[in-house]
């Protein structure tokens, strides 16, 4: 049956970690089953075009960063269609990103029962806010370590930064241990700095 | 609320739930690695009923739990409906498992 298979993501950038996983995307016809979605990232044909037509953040992703892996027919389907349309919903996007940081950081400081899950969504918030903003101000970057690596850098540590990418880790995947409660008491001071910053940057996107 | 963070939300008040029981270790997520971690960490029965609705809730929520490239895509089918009815199922067996902890404490 028709069908490509990408690598995207970490690998395709050299950032391997032990905690890293490999993401692959298989691009299929509607009623292939033969994909693990545990394995991969799997997305009709269909759903791919309409994906490069909103010119959504994974569109742009999958267009700037994937590496061919199998094609059923020897083409690269993805460099075929082209790059996708413009980013325009960078603000929007932006604005939900910090309102799930707003939700993560109350949750984590009003005695959270699940501050490992908290502290991997505010991660999420965090590196997602920096990359939709890198993506709208046309210079993307979609590292794990975009908030660190933008114009407009999130003032958070290396080692706070680090600890909420294991925490990430350790709610994705299940490997690694949890902060401390001395680790986590640092944290939530710094994580106080990151409402400023996602005003700032929500303030620069057009 | 977007339904990206609606989803977040449902699973956070999920885990909640799960959490509010006491356990050597904390269910992290509801992504199937870190329920494999938490069942073997609590050496919890894979076939007992708390197991099969977390995993089952896992699943319903497969795209926020397991994975994070395409998170903002808003690409997900309504489950709402469906999340509701299992978490008060979670409840009543999180109840019964912590009436079945009291019982043994008793002893």
């Amino acid at each position: 049956m028709k069908n490509h298979i990408y690598a995207f993501g970490s690998v395709c950038r050299g950032e391997v970690t032990l905690g890293s996983d490999v993401d692959l995307l298989a691009c299929i016809e509607e009623g292939d089953d033969r994909f693990s979605n545990e394995l991969y990232s799997i997305y009709t044909y269909d759903r791919i075009i309409q994906l490069w037509e909103q010119g959504n953040p994974f569109a742009w992703h999958l267009a700037l960063e994937s590496r061919l892996i199998f094609s059923f027919d020897g083409n690269d389907y993805i460099k075929e269609i082209g790059m996708p349309k413009s980013y325009d919903l960078g603000k929007q996007d932006c604005e939900k990103f910090y309102a799930l940081f707003r939700d993560s950081y109350d949750a984590l400081i009003n005695d959270s029962n699940s501050k490992v899950f908290n502290l991997s969504s505010i991660f999420l918030s965090i590196r997602n806010a920096a990359t939709c903003y890198s993506l709208s101000i046309g210079d993307p970057v979609f590292s794990r370590q975009s908030a660190l690596m933008i114009d407009t850098p999130a003032p958070l540590s290396a080692a706070t930064y680090d600890l909420l990418e294991k925490s990430r880790i350790l709610a994705t995947r299940g490997i690694g241990n949890k902060v401390s409660q001395s680790e986590l008491d640092h944290i939530i001071v710094e994580l106080a700095t990151v409402f400023n910053w996602m005003e700032k940057i929500i303030g620069k996107v057009k | 609320m977007n339904e990206f963070n609606s989803r977040i939300t449902a699973q956070r008040k999920i885990l909640e739930v799960v959490n509010s029981s006491e356990w050597d270790e904390e269910l992290f997520s509801l992504a199937s690695k870190a329920i494999d971690r938490w069942l073997a960490s609590n050496r919890i029965d894979r076939k007992s009923s708390i197991a099969i609705i977390v995993r089952e809730l896992g699943a319903k929520l497969f795209f926020l739990a397991n994975k994070s490239q395409e998170q903002i895509t808003d690409d997900y089918r309504s489950i709402s409906t469906e999340l509701g009815n299992l978490t008060s199922q979670l409840e009543k067996s999180i109840s019964i498992h912590n009436l079945h902890a009291d019982s043994i404490d008793l002893k």
